[in-house]
């Protein structure tokens, strides 16, 4: 381990679970930290979430305890009763979700005890502990996940037939989250699932609150929300799949198969509806076929992204469009037996591409790995250069791309220089959005 | 002794009484007896804000050929992402290149809150050094070392000698003080400590005796212009032409300055402050360290207040009579051209909020543009802005005046009660207005022009824009829904300040 991180493409584990808190329909976080976390939790996705801020309760209207000295002598606990019994008067919610950050966890705050006060009186409110310390905003996403499988589902619920939930998919973290879970609701719909995502226009409390009715957890992340589901299974015996984020026609195949197999679907009625996808995605694709070679738009490429976007945007490129990803770089920092899952997705490649797979946090280092990899050229006349290129990444990418000469797509966190609303990568129909997105990337000058 | 001695500032609440919770009216602020409010009252619910790191790391980040290590847990410091929109921005106009900010993070895990962070911080600042030889590493801590009692400074002490950049400790922990701009005296504190030593250069043989002369009358000509972020290349640029033609040079100071050239500040004839509020401390150490004397009265913003600003910098040059000159054409232009759009916003009603003495500059435009003002919130209160209240309240008419570290629940109340047609508000604050269906433009961003004769202008001419078109708040309000309850838009929206000195409701 370094004994830093340069730039951190992620936030502390409040960031993360502020981010998905606010995302839950009529849910109002309750920070109990320093004043200063939830602006630097703004600005952050201010800055790096495709210019989403919020939610129902998001921004700097998420009340907060504000601690200052006084409390890291004498304990925040007071000053916590104090903000909740106030954000019942002034906030209008559901569910209010108390999470806290350094300072309180730092000084020892009995959290559990303040909120089960309220609980008693019956107050609809949890919470979830998510210090700075513990990881990163991606942990803060599983935390808030872990307490809602905890303390607010319904523990009587009776499991149902056809029922799943899907989660792997942090929201704002992902800034294609919105469009990304939609689409996947969309296609497990049409095998006959009723899907409960959590965080979407789609989903509500009552939803969330019986989603132990599930028989299957879906988790489309090979870290993301994995311990979640680990929760899960301990509480209510469910079992879940944890396979890589779905992006294009290849992926999407498995993924339909995959939850198929898990429920034991009719093969038949899976094997259709992968049929009738991919004829339509290559229905749409079908007029590139001309531009495609005209152009000659086939790209040598680097992917730099977090733990979901490393391996399925790689993947994508070279088993669905056809390009050449050299050099896959995972952002985030895992732990060996996580970067050994994500590596093992990217071997054994349908088209027979081996992608380089690194585990790298500090974007100055990347161009490195790209130079032990690619020879340079050391004058000679006939040289195989590593162009044309193109960079797949976040918007602290660009710095690289410009040094090879590569147009660049943000999309892991941070994405600066996009806005998103409900557009997304996974699925098939995601698979096409991200043709049309790289590719105009590319004829940006034409 | 001076504050510089120490190894960190004190807070603005114990230096300079400084406030975050009030609410009232105008005429109240501008009335009080009390010149500051010395026993600031505390608000019993809050919502989120932001800590002095964010600023601090606004400055730290655009100084060119530096390494911003953050000290702390992971997440601080994630307000990067969103500052460095505006270093790469700046670098690009200032230096002809655009680049991003560099920033590491200690990351501080469970193993190092329980064993204490100075050896990594130490191993850091090694690695920093060995990576990126950059020209200054400053060392920011934030909240966790503070409470887990790191020694940064004896950290930097130790290491100092093995690297080649100097370092500068600078303390940013944000529960220490609810006055972020406390942010600016830890940034200069640590500036001031470490970075103002002149180079040492090779004596000439031939001295150039003409050559010498000229630099001394050029420096004696010289204006430090302070800019801790507020403003942007724009606004700069403004300032420095009204500056040059009263023939003076201008040392833009702290924002993007590389860090071998800060010297030149404690070089120049004068500083002057472009926000009073923002550099006081600095301002009066280059007094006492280095007999530079300093101006910090006017904000340039709104007409009369450039030409306040002008005359003060005229003034310690004796250049009076240009300066009245200069003032009189740039008026006369600068009122003509606004003109057209005086129809458009005589009478219509605005609501301000942001930091204090940006606010009331503001306000002092928009009464200037023909709007009439029907609120305030400023994020903090401290003496330099008192001048500016009576200013306001000479308009005639009271209006709800409120101190507060954002709290956007007391703006959607005191919204829905004035009714504006418009809304300026800071970075990050201006949903609230948006979605209750209001006109609402930023009254802060680097990439636009606020500040002299065409930043009002610009001003004015965006704020035409807005109202022309009001389109996306008012369709957007029809769906969106603001987080607070019924009853809390029918409460006293001061219900929950603690106050000592609050006034009954307006
Ligand atoms: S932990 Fe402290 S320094 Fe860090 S963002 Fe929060 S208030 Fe600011």
């Amino acid at each position: 381990m370094s004994s830093f991180i340069e730039r951190p493409r992620y936030l502390c584990p409040l960031g993360g679970a502020l981010m998905a808190v606010t995302a839950i329909p009529r849910a109002i976080p309750i920070i109990h930290a320093a004043v200063g976390c939830a602006g630097n939790i703004i600005w952050g996705q201010n800055g790096g979430g495709g210019l989403q801020v919020g939610g129902y309760c998001g921004g700097l209207s998420m009340p907060s305890s504000n601690v200052q000295e006084r409390e890291v002598v004498f304990g925040g606990g007071e000053r916590l009763r104090e903000e909740i019994r106030n954000t019942l008067e002034v906030m209008d919610g559901d569910l209010f979700f108390v999470l806290t950050g350094c300072v309180t966890e730092v000084i020892g705050d009995d959290i559990k005890a303040v909120v089960k006060e309220f609980q008693d009186e019956g107050v609809p409110i949890t919470f979830a502990e998510t210090g700075g310390f513990k990881g990163n905003s991606y942990y803060g996403y599983d935390l808030v996940l872990q307490s809602l499988f905890r303390n607010y589902i319904r523990r009587d619920a009776q499991k149902t037939a056809g029922k799943v939930n899907l989660f792997g998919i942090p929201p704002f973290m992902d800034v294609f989250w919105r469009g990304n879970l939609d689409e996947l609701r969309l296609l497990l719909q049409k095998l006959g699932l009723t899907v409960n995502t959590f965080f979407t226009a789609a989903d509500s409390l009552e939803g969330i609150k019986n989603a132990a009715e599930a028989e299957l957890n879906i988790v489309v992340s090979d870290v993301y929300g994995v311990e979640a589901a680990e929760v899960f299974k301990e509480l209510y015996g469910t079992p879940y799949i944890a396979l890589s984020l779905p992006v294009g026609p290849a992926a999407t195949d498995l993924f339909l198969r995959q939850v198929g197999d898990a429920l034991s679907l009719d093969r038949q009625s899976i094997e259709q509806v992968v049929e009738q996808e991919n004829r339509l995605y290559y229905h749409y694709l079908d007029p590139l076929a001309e531009c495609y070679n005209d152009l000659d738009l086939q790209r040598y490429s680097v992917v730099v992204g977090d733990a979901n976007y490393a391996v399925a945007i790689t993947k994508f490129l070279a088993d669905d469009l056809g390009w050449l990803p050299e050099l896959a770089v995972c952002t985030d920092p895992l732990e060996e037996s996580q970067q050994q899952r994500l590596a093992s997705r990217l071997a054994g490649l349908e088209s027979g591409i081996q992608p380089h797979v690194v585990f790298e946090t500090d974007t100055s280092e990347i161009i490195n790995h790209l130079n032990q990899r690619w020879p340079h050229n050391k004058s000679q006349k006939y040289y195989n250069a590593f162009s044309p290129a193109f960079v797949v990444g976040s918007s602290l990418d660009r710095e690289l791309a410009i040094s090879l000469g590569a147009p660049h797509l943000s999309v892991s966190f941070p994405v600066a220089n996009r806005a998103v609303l409900d557009r997304g990568y996974s699925g098939y129909r995601g698979g096409l959005c991200l043709i049309e997105d790289l590719l105009s990337a590319a004829i940006a000058g034409r | 002794m001076s504050y510089l001695d120490q190894k960190e500032p004190p807070r603005r609440e114990d230096r300079l009484k400084a406030c975050i919770a009030y609410g009232g009216s105008i005429c109240g602020m501008a009335d009080r007896q009390k010149r500051c409010l010395q026993d600031d009252g505390e608000r019993c619910f809050t919502q989120g804000s932001i800590c002095l790191l964010l600023p601090g790391i606004a400055i730290l980040n655009s100084i060119p050929d530096s390494v911003t290590l953050l000290h702390g847990a992971i997440g601080c410091g994630s307000c990067a992402h969103s500052q460095n929109a505006n270093v790469r921005s700046g670098s690009g106009l200032r230096r002809g290149k655009v680049k991003d900010a560099l920033w590491l993070s200690t990351a501080l895990n469970e193993t190092d809150v329980i064993g204490g962070g100075e050896a990594k911080l130490t191993e850091a600042i090694r690695e920093a050094d060995r990576r990126y030889r950059p020209s200054a590493i400053f060392v920011v801590s934030s909240c966790v070392p503070g409470i887990i009692g790191d020694d940064i400074e004896g950290v930097v002490e130790r290491v100092q000698p093995q690297v080649n950049a100097r370092i500068v400790p600078i303390h940013c922990e944000g529960f220490k003080t609810k006055v972020w701009a406390t942010a600016y005296d830890a940034i200069y504190h640590g500036i001031g400590r470490v970075l103002l030593g002149e180079p040492e250069e090779y004596q000439p043989v031939l001295v150039d005796e003409l050559g010498e002369l000229k630099e001394k009358y050029r420096l004696s000509r010289t204006v430090n212009l302070m800019n801790v972020s507020s403003m942007g290349r724009g606004d700069e640029q403004e300032l420095a032409r009204l500056l040059r033609s009263l023939g003076l040079d201008v040392n833009i100071f702290p924002v993007f300055a590389h860090p071998e050239e800060m010297y030149k500040a404690t070089q120049a004839a004068v500083s002057v402050s472009v926000c009073p509020t923002h550099d006081d401390y600095f301002l009066k150490y280059l007094q006492e360290k280095f007999g530079v004397p300093y101006i910090i009265k006017h904000m340039p913003i709104g007409i009369a207040n450039t030409g306040n600003w002008i005359r003060e910098v005229a003034d310690f040059f004796g250049f009076q009579a240009q300066a009245e000159k200069l003032i009189a054409t740039e008026e006369e232009e600068v009122q003509a051209a606004l003109e057209e759009f005086r129809p458009v916003f005589a009478g219509k009603k605005v609501f301000v909020s942001a930091g204090e003495f940006r606010a009331l500059a503001t306000t002092q435009l928009l009464a200037e543009l023909g709007f009439k003002i029907v609120g305030i919130r400023s994020f903090h209160h401290d003496e330099f802005a008192e001048e500016e209240y009576p200013k306001l309240a000479a308009y005639g008419e009271d209006f709800p005046f409120s101190i507060a570290n954002a709290q956007p629940f007391e703006e959607a109340n005191l919204l829905q009660r004035t009714k504006p047609d418009l809304f300026l508000g800071h970075w990050c604050s201006n949903a609230t207005a948006t979605k209750l269906g209001i006109a609402t433009h930023v009254i802060y961003n680097t990439g636009l022009n606020y500040i002299g004769y065409q930043g009002a202008y610009e001003l004015a001419r965006r704020l035409y824009r807005q109202l022309k078109n009001p389109s996306f708040s008012k369709k957007l309000s029809r769906y969106a829904r603001l987080p607070y309850t019924k009853q809390w838009y029918e409460a006293d929206p001061f219900k929950y300040i603690k106050a000592v000195g609050s006034e009954p409701n307006v």
